[in-house]
């Protein structure tokens, strides 16, 4: 049989998809990368994905996971024939165990319904990419995603107890459990951050978090970015670790205020968003010192949310801030590095500065708190050149980053985005190790082929060549 | 071959997604699939597809476009600001134009070439459907149009048209308004006409129902019927053009005459004058124009049609009036899903529709509420069939006139 009328066969014909323009479709993800899809598939069991990992073996192709295609590294884009395994469908959230504060819960389940799900629980989903009224489970742990608030909790990797994958062979494994320190070598963290280059998650064992009894919002202004950057390593100093703390420059801030209309003040060169969370004395106290911080460091302007939906409108300000930037032109590549907090200052000029050198409009909206950049370009691909210019110009940025101190990615993953890059951050021997870790779980390369590590990663590569590579 | 009309969707409508994917969680369609190619992105996907000359407008392209629902729930949740419905109605007019077993849509076999434009149509359908129910003939029905069916209210067999009246307040009037009296409104919904009549005029409105109005074109424009759309819409700047403001009661009909700047030209103008009656009668009650009662205890789930909330961008309105008519209104979907009525859709595509509307019903229930306001006839419809007998479905401004004693 075919490999299309096997899969036909297990999924039907609405959970197969063939034809040329429906496979186009998925033959992208958020990022700038667009691949050729062989086939796209839909299951909605965890016996359904080990037999399409099966199938797809014995035609010799390779497997992708695909969550909901808001990735910015390319994880999810193939690099050659392949077929993809679509986990959307696979959304039940199942066994929410409230006095354990843990939850069984499909890769498809949409990370903020998982918090508004245990919301009378008083429990939530701690890991809040910006993306988070959209992307899923899954491909947050595929990329061990971040968020606002991963300053105070910590990535997803702090947030998944267990994780249940579909192995290359197409044994159904369990990772992790539910202790809080699993007895010998820590698997499921091996599992989190893979981008889908060890196998199929089917199921994840998520920690829930208390909700905070309260929280309070301050939007902080600044006519100067070195200003507000210097009131965000005064406030870490100052032993205060906010909830989120955040920074989009002028430019960013126009944008997003003409999508929301929250009153953000559009002439501050920079502002910044912090979120104080605690016991109702404590926040005040807290957010009095934030305020008090912030003007010896020049802010202009200092505001306290002064309602929930107040609070709740700056942060969907902040959180569709790359999405509104597109405003400005109808293309964007948006960053992902790392710095130490310290260098923030240094690292954005250098970072404006390559800008301009590149003639990129480029705007900066990030987690200020944990020196997480998001340099973001904004271009028009209609224009000749313009892509090279902006890949140039995102390699210096990583450059720039990691000479300041800092780290290739945050929290986007590495994807095909930055998998030639990894060498200015790991030795031969390093990524020697990663390629013998991947290899011990998927020696054939069966899972997402080409991703993450660079080739060559192997030191002595005598391993066979991947599925579906020419012979 | 590529795009081959003027309304085809226009690259800077097609490049202002960046693929974010933000709308994929509000699309009612990408809910039940999970499929991407069912999604607003995945649709704009192809669309560009065929702009850069990857795909054709063919079957295919005509399935994933006619999928979709044209509820714009993908609009408010857009950074980006892409005009989706526009594009969408630029695709469904490629399709007209290029696939000619399109041509013949079902709109136009169920409702003649004029589709509802001649009011003679739908009177004639009214006689016949209100025959029905008095000998309970529903039995005979196809399958498809069973359910619409069931969401009719109980018809009279006498005319209740509005269309040709005109009615004065007391002193001086506001503003003179024109009502849209629409098709199936004036015949299925003569109860709603009347409730809007009688509150603008209590509010101070001259309100008239011009006698040379006909459809306001929307289907036709959903569908891609691009010249019909067009005639209709000069129709409308005609019999609407000595009036101060145009009010629709039928959320639909409202969203559409908002945005016939892309239809007729002086259309932009037209649309600066409409208003949703809701709009009217929250602005009227919050000036002092027209009575606030106190909270009495009856509940009322509220349930936002899609060319409402992410159309028209109007959520506050129809909630205001009804407290101000004395009701507890109970929220049933903070994301306003579409309740898959969606004009023809629940025709054209039943088992999608029911779907939706299922889903729709068991938030409804879940209030304990028995009665629903709904501010279009068609959601009106799609939620009295889905939720079966036991519950009231009324406009929010029959439920405020009833309360404060206008009908």
């Amino acid at each position: 049989m075919t490999l299309t009328a096997e899969l036909v066969d297990l999924l039907g014909t609405a959970r197969v998809l063939d034809h040329p323009l429906r496979r186009h479709v998925y033959g992208k993800d958020g990022g700038v990368t667009r691949g050729d899809v062989e086939l796209v598939c839909l299951p909605d069991t965890t016996s359904e994905v080990v037999e399409i990992v099966r199938i797809a073996r014995r035609h010799g192709l390779p497997v992708i996971p695909r969550g909901a295609g808001t990735g910015l590294a390319g994880g999810a884009v193939p690099l050659g024939p392949a077929v993809m395994i679509v986990l959307t469908r696979m959304d039940r959230i199942e066994d929410v165990d409230v006095e354990s504060k843990t939850a069984w819960v499909g890769p498809g389940v949409i990370n903020l319904e998982l918090s508004q799900h245990t919301h009378r629980h008083g429990l939530h989903y701690a890991p809040d990419p910006s993306s988070q009224s959209t992307c899923t489970v899954g491909g947050n742990v595929a990329t061990n995603a971040g968020g606002l608030h991963c300053l105070a909790e910590g990535t997803t990797v702090a947030h998944v107890l267990a994780v249940e994958m579909v192995t290359a062979d197409g044994e159904v494994v369990t990772l992790g459990g539910e202790a809080p320190d699993p007895i010998g070598l820590d698997l499921r963290a091996v599992a989190v951050g893979s981008e889908g280059t060890l196998g199929v998650v089917t199921r994840v064992l998520v920690r829930l978090t208390e909700n905070a009894p309260a929280s309070q919002t301050l939007l902080l202004a600044f006519d100067d970015i070195e200003n507000a950057a210097a009131t965000v390593s005064a406030i870490i100093s100052e032993g205060i670790v906010p909830g989120a703390l955040e920074m989009m420059d002028r430019v960013t801030v126009e944008a997003v205020e003409n999508y929301v209309h929250a009153g953000f003040p559009t002439e501050a060169a920079a502002v910044l968003l912090a979120e104080i969370v605690g016991t109702s004395a404590g926040v005040a106290a807290e957010a009095n010192r934030v305020a008090s911080i912030a003007r010896a460091n020049g802010a202009i302007d200092v505001e306290i949310a002064s309602s929930p939906a107040q609070a709740a409108l700056w942060w969907k300000g902040r959180k569709s801030a790359f999405g509104a930037v597109a405003q400005a032109a109808p293309d964007y590549y948006l960053h992902d590095t790392v710095v130490p907090r310290t260098k923030l200052v240094e690292v954005l000029r250098a970072v404006y500065a390559i800008g301009r050198k590149y003639d990129l409009l480029m705007m900066n909206v990030f987690h200020a708190g944990d020196g997480n950049l998001h340099p973001l370009m904004a271009y028009d691909s209609a224009q000749p050149g313009v892509l090279d210019r902006v890949h140039a110009a995102a390699e210096e940025i990583v450059r720039a980053s990691i000479a300041a101190g800092g780290a290739l990615s945050g929290e986007h993953g590495i994807g095909i985005e930055k998998r030639d890059l990894m060498g200015l951050t790991f030795g031969p021997v390093d990524l020697d190790a990663q390629a013998r870790l991947r290899e011990a779980f998927d020696p054939e390369q069966v899972f997402n082929p080409g991703k993450v590590l660079p080739e060559g990663s192997r030191c002595f590569d005598y391993g066979r060549p991947p599925v579906g590579a020419e012979a | 071959m590529g795009w081959v009309t003027p309304e085809a969707p226009k690259p800077e409508e097609l490049s202002a997604c960046i693929q974010c994917g933000l709308c994929l969680p509000v699309c009612p369609t990408f809910r039940l699939t999970g499929d991407e190619v069912a999604s607003p992105r995945g649709r704009l996907t192809a669309m560009s597809a065929v702009a850069d000359g990857i795909a054709e407008v063919d079957d295919t392209f005509h399935e994933i476009m006619s999928f979709c629902l044209q509820c714009r729930a993908c609009e408010p949740a857009c950074p980006s600001l892409v005009p989706f419905g526009r594009a969408m109605e630029g695709a469904r007019a490629e399709i007209a134009a290029q696939l000619p077993s399109a041509k013949t849509s079902l709109r136009q076999s169920l409702l003649g070439r004029r589709g509802l434009g001649s009011g003679g149509a739908v009177r004639g359908i009214t006689r016949l459907a209100a025959l029905g129910q008095l000998a309970e003939a529903d039995r005979w029905l196809p399958g498809r149009l069973k359910k619409p069916i069931a969401g009719l209210r109980r018809l009279g067999l006498r005319s209740t048209s509005v269309i040709g009246q005109t009615h004065r307040p007391k002193g001086t009037p506001v503003a003179t308004v024109g009502l849209l009296a629409g098709c199936v409104m004036d015949s299925w919904f003569p109860e709603v006409h009347k409730a809007t009549i009688a509150t603008l005029v209590a509010a101070g409105y001259a309100v008239s129902v011009p006698e040379s109005q006909s459809c306001c074109g929307a289907l036709a424009a959903h569908d891609g019927a691009v010249d019909e759309a067009k005639a209709l819409a000069g129709t409308a700047l005609q019999a609407f053009r000595d009036v101060d403001l145009v009010v629709s009661d039928a959320a639909g009909c409202g969203a559409h005459l908002k945005e016939l700047g892309h239809w007729a030209s002086g259309g932009r103008d037209f649309s600066s004058k409409v208003r949703d009656v809701t709009e009217l009668v929250a602005e009227s009650i919050s000036v002092g124009r027209l009575p606030r009662l106190a909270e009495r205890g009856v509940s009322v789930a509220i349930q936002d049609p899609c060319h409402l909330r992410h159309a028209q961008r109007i959520v506050a309105e129809p909630r205001d009036l009804l407290r101000a008519g004395g009701y507890t209104v109970l929220e049933i979907d903070p994301n306003g899903m579409c309740c898959g009525a969606a004009g023809l859709y629940s025709v054209l595509r039943p088992e999608t529709s029911s779907e939706l509307g299922d889903r729709k019903a068991a938030q409804v229930m879940a209030t304990g509420a028995r009665i629903v306001a709904s501010a279009n006839p068609g959601c009106e419809m799609q939620l009295r069939s889905s939720l079966g007998s036991g519950f009231r479905v009324a406009h929010p401004v029959e439920l405020y006139a009833e309360a404060v004693g206008l009908v």
